[in-house]
């Protein structure tokens, strides 16, 4: 299905909307089950989530925001010291506000689902 | 001018990023330089080259831009835009510290400001929005036309106008572990030696009663180095440095008062040691200028224009550093960056750099040739 230019501009003015909420949660999940350094972080994102397209401008200014809003904490490993690596963990806050990120995520997709289904049948 | 060598590649480019970032983004450098480090390997699957490192470089983009998404390089200061908002403010707070300094250090020689610049200001307070008006268009003028230089630059090279706000970051850079050390062993060095009686014999008599003080002010001195080595740059750290500059300053009111501080040297004249007159030796020989207090004022002109420029930046980073929600004490930074590079005594020991090394290519058949670098 070739897609007109308006409906370009507008599928990717909503892919751009989604994936600014989808990111956070995105983040957190995956740090949730093992700490990682920033760059880490970026080809992790990359290769599991390949719809959000992360790229590293956005994932180090949100891994900063995360880590100033006290969801994410970071320390600094200087084993290697021409490759000093910031590894970033979720908090007890991080992890809380990710259930409740979860639960909110489970409710949004299964109605969405059942609309876009009524849709398409 | 772009070099061949990857990390001198990546550490010119993180040069400008760093001239767009706020002056406490030292993570954020080198959480960049790690993901461009290994971008690079990745690139050059699991060897660093110049090229990989430069590939690794255009895929992060313009310093500007990348200061500006991932540490937040400021927000738009009226007419100045986001990413030139701290370069801007860094390089006028360096001029207001430094004319800060030069006038306090000339009102202490008894230098008026008005005889300095030659003349009063005319026709005040109209003159200052024109002046103001004026400035502000040659400035524009100056940027545009020194920007149409820098067009064809690579990502690596810094334009003009960088190397401009670059003398901004190096001023405000923090102490060096080194300098540090510096400091400490100087300052114990220097105050044992002013306690030597054999040193002491040579002062002034003026001197001789107050000299104790610039003892315990040289060790304090070294207290402050120990803590910079130490803890690096931390709120404590620039406090002391705050308070010791301004102790310093009053300290030099009465020492440039008291004048040329060593009355005699020695000289070794017919077969011993004795002292030699400086002062009486000018008087003797009827020369009629005697510089010694000329000498003394411009040292305590030059300590005094230090001592305020160090006090200025401590306050400035202080309140920085508390913004920003540090405390007091902390494990701060030094002012070298973590060099990327094997130290100069190793690889003239011939320990390599653990990249340098690397920079070759090895085929299958055995034949080993130098990279695209060489």
């Amino acid at each position: 299905m070739s897609l007109t230019k308006k409906t370009q501009d507008e599928l990717d003015r909503w892919s751009k909307e989604v994936k600014r909420g989808a990111v956070t949660l995105a983040i957190l999940a995956l740090l949730s089950k093992r700490k990682a350094y920033g760059y880490e972080a970026v080809k992790l994102l990359d290769k599991k989530m390949s719809f959000l397209a992360l790229e590293q401008g956005t994932v180090y200014p949100l891994l900063r925001r995360l880590e100033k809003r006290e969801l994410l904490t970071a320390e600094w490993d200087y084993n290697d010291p021409t490759k000093p690596k910031k590894y970033y963990t979720v908090t007890q806050e991080g992890l809380k506000a990710l259930e409740a990120m979860t639960q909110t995520w489970n409710v949004l997709s299964r109605e969405m689902r059942g609309v876009v289904m009524e849709v398409e049948n | 001018m772009s070099s061949n060598d990857p990390l001198k590649l990546i550490e010119q480019y993180l040069e400008r990023v760093r001239v767009y970032l706020p002056l406490d983004s030292e993570d954020a450098i080198v959480e960049l330089q790690t993901h461009l480090i290994e971008e690079a390997e990745r690139i050059g699957n699991g060897t660093m080259t110049a090229g990989s490192a430069m590939m690794a470089i255009e895929r992060m983009g313009e310093p500007k831009s990348v200061a500006n998404e991932y540490a937040g390089s400021g927000e738009k200061v009226g007419p100045v835009p986001a990413e030139y908002a701290n370069p801007i403010a860094r390089i006028a707070i360096v001029l207001v510290g430094i004319a800060t300094a030069l006038i306090i250090g000339l009102t202490m020689l008894g230098i008026p400001l008005t005889q300095l610049l030659g003349a009063d200001i005319q026709n005040w307070p109209v003159s200052i929005p024109i002046i103001i008006f004026l400035n502000i268009f040659i400035i524009v003028a100056i940027v545009g036309i020194i920007s149409l230089f820098d067009r064809e630059k690579p990502l690596t090279d810094k334009t003009t106008l960088e190397s401009i706000f670059g003398l901004g970051v190096e001023g405000f850079k923090p102490k060096g572990k080194l300098d540090a050390l510096g400091d400490l062993i100087m300052g114990v060095f220097w105050g044992l030696v002013l306690m030597i009686p054999g040193v002491v014999v040579l002062y002034t008599t003026e001197f001789a009663e107050i000299y104790m003080l610039v003892v315990v002010w040289l060790f304090l001195g070294a207290v402050r180095g120990a803590l910079f080595y130490i803890g690096g740059e931390n709120n404590f750290n620039l406090a002391v440095e705050g308070i010791l500059s301004a102790v310093w300053i009053s300290f030099a009111i009465v020492l440039l008062n008291i004048g040329w501080p060593i009355r005699y040297v020695y000289a070794y004249t017919n077969g011993s040691w004795g002292y030699f007159d400086l002062v009486g030796f000018f008087e003797a020989n009827d020369i009629p200028f005697i510089p010694f207090d000329w000498i003394w004022a411009f040292i305590m002109f030059i300590t005094v224009v230090i001592a305020v420029w160090r006090i200025f930046v401590s306050v400035m980073k202080i309140t920085m550093y508390l913004r920003a929600g540090k405390g007091i004490w902390w494990q701060g930074n030094w002012g070298k960056r973590r060099s990327l590079r094997t130290p100069l005594w190793k690889r003239m020991l011939g320990e390599h750099d653990q990249f340098q090394q690397k920079e070759q290519t090895v085929r299958h058949d055995g034949y080993t040739e130098p990279d695209e670098s060489q």
